[in-house]
């Protein structure tokens, strides 16, 4: 596989244990500069899937990240040190955050010892050090821009999340959400949910 | 950027810091933008304290901003919009794409917005803009804000509060408080584990 870009502005390459579909597009190896999963797969991006310009994979040695099939992938930040995986068919705007981590002990004197710890630190960058929960979002999800998706969220098959919101609880199949936090409005009904092919 | 430990290439900023900008021993400041919208005049306009990294901070004061941040902070991807003064304590963590603006940026008054509206168009050249409300922005020690978070002006931020990823914050939190929402609302303290 070629790990450098023709049309990349960003002189960097796509890391070795990162699997991009032969079909799918990846617009910048920028997406990988806070990128150092050590785990045999670090970012898997499906067939016919796209990540555009402002996605950053910010993931730590643990992370495993997957895009599924024909998924679009505007501009997420993943925040991962674990493991995020978006479904096939996904619809994912811009300024989108998914974190499975808050990277930083919740205690305010741990805290303190975490961050006298990083500027010694290479690379510079807070080490994982709360404990991570999990972040699925189905196939066929759509999600708006600036939304937040918090750890341990799951988000059903064929859901939409309206701009801006944020995703603190897991979100059931075929339903709307909207709001900070974010808040079922509705169903999809069965005649959305139903279409001809 | 003096201090890097660790250069770079293609994203660091090549050239000095301001005259006015102070960095303390060992802090860090990477990005190519992080002064493409600084224009403070004041004699000392950005003070950097010890161990900071700054990591593609936007650094965007007006000519009349005076930001003052302490030591071990850890900042990614913040933009700082500051026209009047923003103070920043130590082992404040703040995430991507979080804002923080001591500033209206434009007046209330649609009369004033107009007039606004020309001295900031090209034809507005050496015409005084109107009064714009400003107060300043206090974030205390130990302050953690998510991404996606707003901090707007006149706000003071409790030591140790909790700011959850997109929260909007247009009023004082309490020292330890844990906030979630927009409008945003007290969830809890920080004496429980992170997340709603």
């Amino acid at each position: 596989m070629q790990r450098n870009l023709p049309w990349d502005w960003y002189p960097g390459t796509i890391p070795e244990n990162v699997i991009v579909d032969e079909t799918a597009y990846v617009e910048t190896t920028f997406s990988f500069y806070l990128y150092r999963s050590a785990e045999p797969v670090g970012v898997r991006i499906g067939r016919g899937a796209s990540t555009y310009l402002g996605t950053m994979f910010d993931s730590g040695p643990q992370a495993r990240i997957s895009i599924g099939d024909f998924a679009l992938v505007h501009g997420a930040w993943f925040i991962c040190d674990e493991e995020v995986e978006i479904g096939d068919y996904a619809l994912i705007s811009w300024n989108v955050v998914f974190m499975d981590t808050y990277r930083v002990p919740f205690d305010p004197a741990q805290r303190r010892r975490e961050l006298e710890r990083v500027p010694f630190l290479s690379p510079r960058r807070l080490a994982a050090t709360t404990p991570t929960k999990r972040i699925r979002v189905g196939r066929n999800v759509w999600i708006g821009f600036d939304v937040c998706v918090l750890p341990g969220v799951t988000i059903g098959e064929g859901s939409i999340v309206g701009a801006r919101s944020v995703v603190t609880e897991a979100v059931p199949p075929y339903t709307i959400v909207a709001g900070n936090p974010a808040r079922a409005i509705r169903r999809l009904t069965a005649e959305e949910t139903t279409h001809e092919s | 950027m003096k201090d890097s430990p660790e250069p770079n290439p293609g994203r660091w900023l090549n050239g000095d810091l301001p005259a006015n900008v102070r960095i303390g021993s060992n802090s860090l400041i990477a990005s190519d933008y992080a002064f493409k919208r600084f224009r403070s005049r004041r004699p000392t306009a950005l003070v950097i304290g010890s161990n900071c990294t700054m990591d593609g901070v936007h650094f965007a004061l007006g000519e009349e901003g005076q930001a003052v941040i302490g030591d071990y902070c850890y900042f990614t991807n913040a933009v700082l919009l500051c026209e009047l003064e923003l103070r920043i304590g130590n082992y404040v963590v703040i995430g991507w794409n979080a804002t923080i603006a001591d500033t209206d940026f434009h007046p209330i008054g649609p009369a004033e917005r107009i007039a606004d509206a020309i001295a900031c168009s090209p034809l507005g050249k050496g015409r005084p803009r109107p009064e714009i409300a400003r107060q300043a922005v206090i974030i205390e020690d130990d302050v953690w804000i998510g991404p996606n978070a707003t901090i707007l002006k006149g706000v003071r931020i409790g030591q140790g509060a909790w700011v959850e990823a997109g929260a909007l914050i247009t009023r004082d939190l309490p020292a330890g408080a844990r906030v979630l929402g927009n409008p945003a609302q007290v969830i809890g303290t920080v004496s429980g584990e992170p997340g709603a």
